[in-house]
């Protein structure tokens, strides 16, 4: 049986954990040959099970370009992702995948990179950023806008940090904003004025757009869903063409596989599914799908 | 297409023979209703009937059905069934094109074996029918099967037209050479008329042509406010829709928590956690919603069959406990109420 169905073993290697509700896990198939035949595309998602418990769809939080385990940031919010936050090393789960289109990291070629995340929406963006870090030359500037609520809630916050201490060394331009102060971001605030800003993640723009060249660049957005039409909404107005914003989004998935019907979206003239359709689309997907953000 | 001839006389013998290459599934009276089941002998057989309450889906996704075996803390197995030959007899030319629509979801890459496996056992041979008053299958272009069969009986006044649609109902035909016998030039001209009077039957009609477009753009119409205020969210309309294909996974662990299963079941587009994501969100909050969402993707065309996801087959309308009529409400929506 060829099933796609079934997960393959993985065992957790590693956990970190990240803030109150985030761990990130680092997993390392059992069987080798699992691990020898599992590639990616960095946008791509896996079905992770836990056992006597169910599967929820995860993405990919790192780049294919980087070898060593699989690694996915996990928030918890319901049956699963509790069940997988009480699992230590040496603990197995099942894998599925990987599933959806992934970003277009050929087509962004020669493009200046602008990744704009909010919250847990760094996770998928993660694997796109180290791509392009990986293969700087294959790429222009890059440029990340990642608006959090408040420091403790804040993703890779060290390593955010010194990315805005040490932009050379990064390799990239990073602007911060938050919404609720706290002395360590409030700090940064004051050393680094130009990057850091109080509100919500379009307040980053103004910052950013020093840097931006509308037909140089290829925008890509990750986020909770009311973000992207306020982002959206800013990427258009500075003429960045619809075919060069990337989005990538969150239904409710059970098969990941274009079957079981749950994250179907659009109206009669355009149905689509976020799983295997996506879950990349673009802004010109979003102004012909009903519905898609 | 090749056409044999089979007596009505007959037909017990060619029953017969249909049981050497599997198990008969035909449908069967049940009050006032039909539906799918096993059948020993042909006077089980409801040859005709108006439609069956579960479409022949349901031998290929299950209502409800174990996929992985879980053994807690170590992993899952694979469920295999052993293919089971199976003829289903009887299928109107709408369940036979919705079926396309199926295998056109379900075999596509990756294939569901699940599916697959049962769909490749499964000999499907139709049966000509008249439609009635919930019929519209003309108007959505399946009131015709032109593939999707091994054979296809077409009922003459005193015998069967059967087409033969596949080789493997070419070889079936050639076990019954004894049964069966060469059409005269006066059957087909039979044929002929009643397809002309069974086309002139049809009272349900839709209009189709740029459905997807008016439905999509008529999005804010007050006609889905209007209907969707009467429907009451039993979610019957999927679950007897040859073409609604959702399902749900869930897992069940033994007491002994050390064993269980992954299984799945059709879901409804109609119940709230549909599409429902952490955190609450719901993409589709309100009745409303999800009662556009169905006619939204019933009306969508399929682009690997380039048909739409609706056969016309009038089940929806006629089991739907709020006495809403697929037909009536995208007739509604294009003005002519
Ligand atoms: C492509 C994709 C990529 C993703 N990537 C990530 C990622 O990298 N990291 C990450 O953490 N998450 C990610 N997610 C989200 C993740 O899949 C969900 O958070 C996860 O599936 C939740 O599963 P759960 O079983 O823990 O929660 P569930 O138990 O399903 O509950 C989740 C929430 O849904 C609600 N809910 C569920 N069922 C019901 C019900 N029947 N009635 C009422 N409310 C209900 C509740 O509010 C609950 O809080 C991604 C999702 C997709 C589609
Ligand atoms: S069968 Fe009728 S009442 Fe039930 S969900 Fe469908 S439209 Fe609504
Ligand atoms: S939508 Fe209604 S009429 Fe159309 S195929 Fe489904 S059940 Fe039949
Ligand atoms: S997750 Fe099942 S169809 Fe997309």
């Amino acid at each position: 049986m060829s099933s796609m169905y079934l997960p393959k073993l993985a065992k957790i290697v590693e956990v970190i954990e990240m803030t109150a509700i985030e761990k990130l896990f680092k997993l390392q198939f059992v069987n080798e040959e699992d691990a020898k035949s599992f590639t990616f595309k960095p946008g791509q998602f896996v079905e992770v099970s836990v056992p006597g418990v169910g599967e929820s769809p995860i993405s990919i939080c790192k780049s294919p370009t980087r070898p060593g385990p699989l690694e996915l940031l996990i928030r918890r919010v319901g049956r699963v992702t509790n069940a997988i936050h009480k699992l230590k090393p040496g603990d197995v789960v099942g894998i599925r995948g990987p599933f959806g289109n992934g970003f277009p990291m050929e087509k962004m070629k020669g493009y200046d990179v602008l990744l704009i995340a909010g919250g847990l929406g760094i996770a998928p963006l993660m694997s796109v950023l180290q791509y392009v870090v990986d293969k700087r030359r294959d790429y222009g500037d890059v440029i990340l806008l990642y608006g959090v609520r408040s420091y403790q809630e804040a993703l890779f916050r060290d390593m955010i940090i010194d990315f805005i201490r040490h932009p050379e060394k990064a390799g990239l331009r990073t602007f911060l904003s938050y919404e609720r102060e706290d002395p360590v971001f409030v700090s940064l605030m004051k050393d680094h004025p130009e990057n850091v800003r109080k509100g919500v993640v379009t307040v980053l723009f103004e910052c950013a757009d020093p840097y931006i060249k509308p037909d140089k660049v290829c925008a890509v957005v990750c986020g909770p869903p009311i973000m992207y039409r306020f982002v959206l909404k800013e990427l258009a107005k500075r003429n960045i063409p619809p075919n060069n914003i990337y989005i990538t989004l969150e239904r409710r998935m059970k098969c990941g596989v274009g079957k079981c019907g749950h994250c179907v979206v659009g109206g009669a003239t355009a149905i689509k599914y976020v799983c295997k359709d996506g879950p990349v689309f673009t802004y010109s997907d979003v102004l012909s799908v009903r519905g898609l953000v | 297409m090749r056409y044999v001839k089979l007596l009505k006389e007959n037909f017990k013998d060619f029953f017969e023979n249909l049981k050497k290459f599997g198990e008969v599934h035909a449908p069967v009276k049940r009050g006032n209703s039909f539906s799918f089941a096993k059948v020993d002998s042909p006077s089980e057989v409801a040859l005709k009937y108006n439609r069956t309450i579960l479409p022949p889906k349901k031998y290929f996704i299950k209502p409800f059905e174990e996929v992985l075996k879980i053994k807690v803390g170590k992993g899952y197995e694979p469920l295999v069934e052993e293919p089971k030959s199976l003829i289903l007899l009887g299928l109107h030319a709408c369940d036979i094109n919705a079926l396309k629509i199926l295998d056109s979801i379900y075999l596509d890459e990756p294939p569901d074996d699940y599916y697959q496996i049962r769909r490749t056992a499964t000999v499907i041979i139709g049966i000509s029918c008249e439609p009635d008053d919930y019929c519209f299958c003309k108007s959505m272009g399946a009131d015709y099967a032109w593939t999707g069969f091994d054979l296809f009986l077409h009922e003459l006044d005193n015998s069967y037209l059967i087409r033969i649609g596949s080789s493997r109902g070419e070889v079936m035909i050639e076990s019954m050479k004894n049964v069966i016998s060469e059409p005269t030039k006066e059957d087909f001209i039979k044929l002929r008329d009643i397809e002309l009077k069974r086309s002139r039957m049809f009272k349900k009609a839709l209009n189709t042509s740029l459905l997807p477009d008016i439905v999509d753009s008529l999005y804010e119409s007050d006609v889905w406010v209007k209907f969707s205020d009467k429907c009451v969210s039993c979610g019957s309309c999927n679950l007897v829709c040859p073409t609604c294909r959702c399902y749900d996974v869930t897992e069940k662990v033994e007491l002994n928590l050390k064993e269980g299963v992954r299984v799945r079941r059709w879901d409804s587009c109609f119940i709230r956690s549909h599409a429902l994501v952490a955190g609450g969100l719901n993409f589709r909050p309100t009745r409303l919603d999800r009662f556009r969402h169905r006619y939204n993707c019933k009306s969508s065309i399929e682009p690997r069959t380039n048909s739409p996801f609706c056969v016309g087959c009038g089940r929806c309308s006629a089991f739907c406990p709020a006495g809403i009529d697929h037909v009536d409400v995208l007739n509604a929506i294009w003005g002519l109420t």
